[in-house]
């Protein structure tokens, strides 16, 4: 099964910017909200705030790998040590978007042709829009579990990148459009500082790769206003 | 909020709607290729090769068909099939003499391009004597019909639904070229063989070619290979982590760990015009310049295989196609030009000035038919490409201005040509 990715880009988009003028709007009524007897309700927008992530942890390539029959005493790698770095906004509602990148191994084979040895390795560099969200927002409390899970959501491009050790070195790039999903768990630390525990889907569709991540992710504020 | 559920809920659905099936059209007869045609002899595949009238069968296959036999070369050995050309949804049939069956059998399948349908087919030739049909013995007496009847299936199940084909007329015998694209086909139409392959060279005749186009590229050794896109790509070869324009692989690193879609290798130029010329019946070989650069390899591969058509007594023609300003100057940067055939693209002008044999332009510029009369004064051959639109298909081929065209979908333009009147 392979997925129509324009249209689930061009609805996680709508979605997304449906709720968050909604979102902008309901501000927006409660401050405009005035009348005789009513008490002027003034909104104070905010906290914004810029949360950067950096994990990493372990991969496991998850979809049908291709090894050329011609190869003999093959050995294949479906594990990895993946890197993911992300930059996102949090407004002051629920959803919260941002920008995603890293590096994943994806798979690696070698095998024999004659007495020669032949060597793969593919990897993945993802550029995703992300969009993010807390299980609970306003109820509860900052202890509360369903407040520190979120799930995440995100499209992009995968830089596909290939290596060939046989009969020289052949180092390639191709971009696939993707997808990615993931839910998270944020435990913190310090008013800034927190650190999250994260299971992904990395699935870049038109080349045909999927990796499974499992990363420890460092969390941190850097600005907030 | 309560749009934003509605959304959310819409997006699910149409996430779930948007999952595709992975299409699959698989041959469902294994061929015997038996060398030779058994009962089917000379005579009785002449008298059969015409257009026939559908009594059972029309609304799957339409109310005519065109039979042609065409056959391919191994060593020694012939091996002849049947070809049924429909005007429905880009339909065909491939069919072989029964070896086993004690009169005319043909045995073999059915498909049609523009979808996965496929079937199927075991159909007897008879002769309807004084409205009586009778084994056909390959003697027709005056007023006998040739009927071609039997039955046919979905997928690999038993046929059961009746088809009955009677002999209308000839096909039509005027000069025409039915050019193949990539080859034979497009892998992503689920033939039985990749484009751009050997397999489907072998296969191109039995699609309704006269001639094939073959893409060009170089890899980064310099050999001469085929292959249509500028990158290795699931749509073309089987997942094996390679990746990347195809020029950056060498042709041993290419040989050994890629193969097409349907388990082929990449085939080199010259293996592909050995196969033309050894198993073939083509008489036209366009090789697409899909690289840039120096044109003197794949010019010296093609004088090299006219010689060889040439000593194997083969009507066989290889030109070179120039599809771009770069490939013109390529050309020009040719030491040597003589002996060296060409086909031009671009415009008229050009393709005058350039001193080439043959003028093909881009179908959707129209049917140009004055620049197209012009050019067949001059004493050009016109093709038109790459044409896939049944209707235009049939508006070109019956306005009879272009010598050829070319098409990922022969069988169509071998219907259309053939019916024509």
């Amino acid at each position: 099964m392979k997925v129509h990715l324009s249209i689930i880009v061009w609805m996680v988009c709508l979605f997304a910017g449906n709720v968050t003028i909604l979102a902008q709007s309901l501000e927006q009524q409660l401050s405009n909200q005035t009348g005789p007897d009513s008490v002027k309700v003034v909104s104070k927008r905010g906290p914004y705030t810029i949360v950067v992530s950096a994990g990493s942890g372990l991969s496991y390539y998850s979809t049908h790998l291709g090894v050329p029959a011609s190869l003999e005493q093959t050995h294949v790698s479906r594990f990895g040590v993946p890197a993911t770095l992300r930059a996102m906004w949090y407004p002051d509602h629920r959803l919260r978007m941002g920008l995603e990148t890293g590096w994943t191994t994806m798979y690696s084979y070698r095998g024999l042709v004659g007495n020669e040895t032949a060597h793969m390795y593919v990897s993945v560099v993802p550029v995703l829009l992300v969009f993010s969200m807390p299980l609970a927002w306003l109820s509860g409390t900052e202890r509360s579990i369903a407040r520190r899970l979120s799930i995440t959501g995100g499209t992009g491009i995968y830089i596909n990148h290939s290596r060939l050790d046989y009969a020289g070195t052949v180092m390639a790039n191709t971009n696939s459009l993707g997808w990615m999903a993931a839910a998270s768990y944020t435990y913190p630390i310090s008013r800034r500082v927190r650190v999250a525990g994260e299971l992904k889907w990395y699935d870049a569709v038109a080349a045909e790769n999927a990796a499974f991540t499992a990363e420890v992710q460092f969390v941190w504020r850097p600005f907030s206003w | 909020m309560k749009s934003s559920v509605y959304i959310l809920l819409g997006l699910l659905l149409i996430g779930f709607e948007s999952c595709r099936k992975d299409y699959e059209a698989p041959v469902p007869y294994t061929f015997t290729n038996t060398p030779g045609s058994g009962r089917f002899v000379a005579s009785v595949r002449q008298t059969m090769e015409g257009v026939y009238g559908v009594t059972d069968g029309v609304g799957q296959f339409g109310d005519q068909v065109a039979l042609k036999w065409t056959y391919v070369l191994n060593g020694a050995d012939t091996t002849h099939y049947l070809s049924i050309f429909t005007g429905v949804d880009v339909g065909y049939f491939n069919l072989e003499g029964d070896p086993k069956a004690d009169n005319l059998v043909l045995n073999g399948y059915w498909r049609k391009l523009v979808n996965t349908s496929t079937g199927l087919v075991r159909l007897t030739v008879r002769t309807k004597h004084n409205g009586v049909l009778e084994p056909y013995t390959g003697r027709l007496a005056t007023g006998d019909t040739l009927v071609v009847d039997g039955l046919y299936g979905e997928n690999s199940g038993t046929p059961t639904q009746k088809l009955t084909l009677t002999y209308r007329r000839p096909l039509n015998q005027r000069p025409f070229s039915i050019l193949a694209h990539r080859s034979g086909g497009r892998t992503s139409d689920l033939l039985p063989a990749s484009e751009n392959s050997l397999e489907i060279i072998k296969l191109a005749s039995r699609l309704g070619a006269t001639g094939i186009e073959i893409d060009v590229r170089y890899t980064k050794d310099g050999v001469p290979i085929l292959y249509h896109d500028n990158t290795l790509n699931l749509r073309l070869i089987q997942k094996s982590g390679l990746t990347g324009p195809i020029e950056a692989y060498t042709y041993q690193q290419l040989n050994t760990l890629v193969r097409l879609v349907n388990g082929e290798k990449i085939p080199t130029l010259e293996e592909a015009l050995e196969t033309v010329i050894n198993n073939t019946s083509l008489n036209f070989v366009w090789l697409d310049t899909k690289y840039i650069g120096p044109m003197d390899k794949v010019q010296a591969i093609q004088q090299k295989y006219r010689q060889k058509a040439i000593l194997s007594r083969r009507d066989l023609r290889i030109i070179i196609g120039l599809p771009s300003t770069d490939a013109v100057a390529s050309y020009q940067a040719l030491a040597d030009k003589e002996n060296t055939p060409i086909l031009c693209e671009l415009d008229t002008a050009t393709t005058l000035g350039l001193g080439a044999r043959i003028w093909a332009p881009r179908w959707t510029l129209g049917p140009q038919t004055q620049e197209v009369l012009a050019m067949k004064a001059a004493g050009l051959t016109v093709f038109v490409w790459t044409l896939d639109e049944p209707k235009f298909i049939q508006e070109f081929v019956s306005q009879n201005n272009f010598d050829g065209i070319l098409s990922n979908y022969s069988p169509i333009v071998a219907y259309y040509h053939y019916v024509e009147q």
